[in-house]
């Protein structure tokens, strides 16, 4: 187990622009850290400049509190999983599981009991004697993480490991993941761009952006109090609807605000709120309710997505042709195409973004 | 599929029969005249099936050549050689071109590649200033370490490794502890025997094809390589065609066996990369 500190931590690429920015962050201990964002962002360049596969171009990197920057990747106690699992196609498992130990010059019987030990914890103790390629998907999966597991690192590090699984395995193997992790107890960061697997399995969750790490929190933190609507937008799905909206009055109670035309809501808020003028109103599919059209805002109902347990409904907001999202429990609504209802969002729970998308905080 | 027995159909397949034919006929006749004497081979027409005088023929030779067969374990070992080391030095330029990033490598890459456009008879004269000041005439390492790398080889392996290895395989070994060369070793080397089995052979018979080389490099007989060795014999009264038949057939059999057994590898090799896997 170790304790990760990046220190201004940047990269860059010759002349271009730098894919990591001063990045400081703290990873504790025994921590699941997730990094997530969108393609291009920068997370997986960051996690593999924390497994030594890229130079760091500034900053510095510790690893259980030993500066790494330098450090060869097979001697900083990291492991990886790929996401296209990376398994060496002329070994067997058992093989391609013991190959780190066996470089280290360990005896047969070590490397023997300690891919058993692993097998067994991954339950694949049968397919020990097979290649990579009379494997599934699922399994190559599990031989991955287990070659990991083999060389008993510091910091596991898994690169998307779970996106070439179809989605019924991948339920499966995040919860086999959550369950390794509470196992091992081991410091684990994770790099995906679900944000299911982002809010499930992180104890804290990194979310970045351009190179940059826009907020880190607890996963239920960030998804009730995002920093800006960029973090707002990238959690959740359907994702936080957003309207625009202009902020009429603000005492150190409350906040009135004009959505969509005439439309008055009134927020409760323990600030005085600096901001004026136009802003943007954020509230979750779930937070928002279908009432009687004279008290809500009016809308027409555009859509309706039918998920079993729930469905979406998809409404376009009268004097802002705004689309809104809405997540309601299945069936018992009676809604349909081109009814006109009302909409009241939860006052409590809605969040204000300034000009610059930055969140403003009520509460 | 069914094959379809229309007229154009059957005018293309009696094509290739037609070329097949052609192609082989050398060949056919190399092995029915190690069979026959001299006076069967030029008589007309020839003869078109094996008669009974292959040891009659192999006994001429011998004492014609005396070191034939020192001459045969000559191309042997030249040809071996030089495929081992083309093996090992072009596998591992190609994968530098391939999974390295260095500064001027496209450079470097183009410049490997414009020795293929140099014909081979230009370097004869370099290459014999070259030994002789090395000392290595008349030895077989003059005709092994210049051929010990060719662009071809580095080129060909370039593309298959560059197609055929993922760079997480590398990053993977690299993290479990694999230096660069244990990387090439361990991992690169057993996932590139398809292409070792067509680069190897087509240097192979390269070498054990090469006429000029020897002829400018060996004086001694004793040193001679097979090709050498049996073009000597046209030069010295009458041409024992029967002999030089017998030996041609004894020198061509390594290759074929060797094209057996290598044969599926060289068409893999051959059509790696063409297509996703």
């Amino acid at each position: 187990m170790a304790h990760l500190s990046l220190r201004n931590l940047s990269k860059r690429y010759d002349n271009n622009p730098p894919v990591i920015e001063n990045l400081n962050l703290d990873i504790h201990d025994g921590e699941f850290m997730v990094f997530v964002g969108p393609s291009g962002c920068g997370k997986s360049t960051l996690m593999r400049m924390i497994a030594g596969l890229e130079e760091i171009s500034a900053g510095e990197l510790h690893i259980g509190g030993e500066l790494a920057n330098d450090t060869p990747p097979a001697e900083r106690g990291v492991a990886m999983v790929f996401q296209s699992y990376a398994l060496y196609p002329h070994m067997t498992v058992g093989e391609n599981m013991g190959f780190a130990l066996k470089l280290a010059g360990k005896s047969k019987q070590e490397v023997a009991q300690a891919v058993g030990r692993a097998a067994e914890i991954l339950q694949i103790s049968h397919l020990l004697e097979r290649k990579p390629k009379a494997l599934s998907g699922g399994q190559r999966q599990r031989v991955a993480i287990g070659r990991a597991i083999v060389r008993k690192p510091k910091v596991f590090l898994f690169d998307e490991p779970l996106s070439n699984l179809d989605a019924s395995l991948r339920v499966q193997m995040r919860i086999e993941l959550s369950k390794l992790h509470k196992e091992l107890g081991t410091t684990m960061i994770y790099v995906t761009h679900d944000q299911v697997e982002a809010m499930t399995l992180g104890d804290r969750i990194a979310v970045f952006n351009q190179g940059r790490m826009e907020q880190l929190g607890a996963p239920l933190e960030l998804y009730e109090r995002p920093a800006n609507q960029f973090v707002a937008g990238f959690l959740g799905s359907p994702k936080m609807n957003f309207v625009p909206c202009q902020l009429k009055d603000a005492s150190s109670s409350e906040i009135t605000l004009s959505v969509a035309g005439d439309n008055r809501l009134v927020l409760p808020s323990s600030h005085t709120i600096a901001a004026r003028g136009d802003i943007t109103l954020g509230v979750r599919p779930e937070h928002l309710h279908i009432v009687p059209l004279e008290q809500g805002f009016r809308a027409r109902v555009d859509l309706l997505e039918h998920l079993g347990d729930a469905e979406i409904v998809y409404l376009e907001l009268a004097g802002s042709e705004q689309p809104i999202a809405i997540k309601l429990p299945s069936g018992g609504h009676g809604l349909k195409q081109g009814d006109l209802v009302g909409l009241r969002p939860d006052a409590a729970r809605a969040v204000l973004f300034g000009k610059q998308g930055q969140a403003i905080r009520l509460q | 599929m069914k094959a379809k027995l229309n007229p154009a159909y059957l005018s293309a397949y009696a094509i290739v029969l037609g070329g097949a034919v052609i192609m082989l006929m050398p060949f056919w006749f190399m092995f029915v005249f190690a069979t026959h004497s001299d006076t069967d081979i030029l008589s007309v027409p020839p003869p078109m099936w094996f008669g009974d005088a292959f040891l009659d023929n192999m006994r001429l030779l011998l004492g014609r050549l005396p070191y034939f067969w020192h001459n045969l374990g000559m191309s042997f070992y030249v040809a071996i050689a030089t495929t081992v080391l083309n093996l090992f030095f072009c596998s591992l330029a190609g994968y530098a071109f391939a999974m390295f990033e260095f500064k001027y490598k496209e450079y470097l890459f183009a410049g490997v590649l414009s020795t293929m456009l140099l014909p081979a008879f230009l370097g004869m004269i370099p290459s014999v200033l070259i030994m002789t000041g090395l000392g290595w005439m008349n030895e077989p390492r003059a005709l092994i370490v210049p051929a010990a790398c060719g662009a071809m080889g580095v080129f060909m392996m370039r593309q298959f490794i560059g197609s055929a290895i993922p760079k997480e395989l590398l990053e993977a070994a690299r993290i479990d502890g694999c230096g660069e060369f244990g990387i090439y070793w361990r991992i690169v080397v057993p996932l590139i025997t398809p292409a070792f089995g067509t680069l190897g052979l087509i240097t192979f018979i390269g070498a054990w094809n090469n006429f000029m080389g020897p002829l400018v490099i060996m004086n001694d007989m004793q040193m001679y390589t097979v090709p050498l060795a049996l073009r000597s014999l046209s030069g010295t009264g009458q041409v024992p065609w029967g002999a030089i038949s017998a030996g041609s057939a004894v020198a061509v059999l390594p290759l074929l066996v060797l094209f057996v057994i290598t044969s599926r590898r060289l068409i893999e090799g051959l059509t790696a990369g063409a297509v996703k896997a």
